[in-house]
């Protein structure tokens, strides 16, 4: 999932966290797919961030899914002989490629 | 490494000359905490003198580390869901976290997610008081904002011989001081009076059978930090995941769906907890507080 700004959110993007109102009240839920009247509203209200799922908008400088996977690779290089500790990467991996689904 | 060296460097990070005093107000709320005739509504308020201190420990309490489901808005009820004790902690860890912050944001990210784990995993494992685990977790690596401040020399010699030798941060501690992070920070906490509780964790955190009363909370943080780590989030100093305790592992108890769950739960709080310490930032760069600090 990714947390981007509101005026970068189309039509079609889907919620994945849901959004609260000030008072702390559900106003739209997890899974919501995000549709014209909206995002308006969103606008309306002020809202400044919204986070949807996957990686729908490529930011200047942030790292890759490759760099990502790569990156926690080397981190357990040291460690793969400790059992536990391989399982909890190949769940990190997995939880890396499922967020930029 | 002769004894009298290390004695030397001892002495100096125990003389914490660049490190924040015990804020008066520590001191002032442990005499009042050991005075049986003051309530937690008279030490809410004389927190409550201090805004800023006052302000930074409501948003600690709240954030997800603490996982209470209402927010909590006053301090005395803070004192009386978290026990004086973690609340005196969070003063001081406060203060220590500004200083953190200052000096290296990236420790500071890695300690805050240190926390969250260890909020998860103690719940998880059904710990009496897991605020207590993520409090320790919250300041476990002080130890290396210490020797950063005190000794910058050994600090340069130390991050050199990490990236000439390609060896762990807490290696080339030993080698440069004779002394690692775990017991700067065990004595620091000493130094400021936290509770034996915190102390031992801090200590042990990279050898937790070590510890003498805190095996299960120093097997927490020793996990909590290698988790965190594993994730990616924050830096500690150096890249690599550090070997996980046979003993401690055992410990803990955790299954394959333990892990996943834990995973999980504690990817969700990082996302809470981001806003919470854009907030922080936000509030250090305050006008006011420029003038407090």
């Amino acid at each position: 999932m990714q947390q981007i700004l509101c005026s970068q959110a189309r039509e079609g993007m889907v919620l994945a966290k849901d959004i609260m109102t000030p008072e702390g009240r559900v106003l739209c839920g997890k899974g919501t797919p995000l549709t014209t009247s909206l995002l308006s509203r969103l606008e309306k209200m002020d809202m400044v961030y919204v986070t949807v799922e996957g990686h729908p908008i490529e930011v200047p400088g942030e790292k890759t899914l490759q760099q990502e996977l790569q990156e926690t690779e080397e981190r357990f290089s040291n460690v793969t002989k400790i059992a536990p500790l391989m399982y909890i990467k190949k769940r990190i991996l997995q939880k890396l490629v499922d967020s930029r689904r | 490494m002769e004894d009298a060296k290390r004695q030397g460097f001892k002495a100096a990070l125990r003389e914490t000359k660049n490190l924040p005093t015990l804020p008066g107000i520590v001191v002032k709320l442990t005499r009042m905490a050991d005075d049986p005739d003051s309530t937690t509504e008279q030490m809410g308020r004389v927190l409550s003198k201090d805004h800023i201190l006052a302000a930074k420990l409501l948003m600690l309490v709240n954030s997800a580390f603490y996982g209470f489901p209402q927010r909590i808005s006053s301090l005395s009820s803070a004192m009386i869901l978290l026990g004086f004790n973690v609340v005196k902690s969070l003063i001081i860890s406060a203060s220590i976290f500004e200083m953190m912050e200052k000096q290296d944001v990236e420790l500071w990210e890695h300690s805050l997610g240190c926390a969250v784990v260890c909020n998860v995993v103690a719940k998880r494992i059904g710990v009496e008081e897991p605020e207590e685990v993520s409090t320790a977790g919250l300041i476990h690596d002080i130890g290396k904002v210490a020797i950063k401040m005190e000794l910058p020399q050994e600090y340069a010699k130390i991050t050199r011989l990490m990236q000439e030798r390609k060896i762990t941060m807490r290696q080339a501690e030993l080698e440069v001081l004779g002394l690692d992070h775990a017991e700067a920070g065990a004595w620091l906490t000493k130094i400021w009076n936290l509770p034996p509780r915190l102390i031992e964790p801090i200590g042990c955190h990279h050898d937790p059978l070590q510890a003498k009363a805190e095996q299960l909370s120093s097997a927490i943080i020793h996990f909590s930090d290698i988790l965190i780590r594993g994730m990616g989030y924050g830096h500690a100093g150096d890249d690599k995941v550090p070997k996980l305790d046979k003993q401690a592992w055992e410990l803990l108890g955790l299954s394959q769906e333990d892990i996943d769950q834990v995973i999980d739960e504690v990817e969700e709080k990082l996302w809470e907890v981001k806003g919470f310490s854009l907030e922080i930032q936000a509030e250090a760069e305050a006008p006011d507080s420029a003038a407090k600090s």
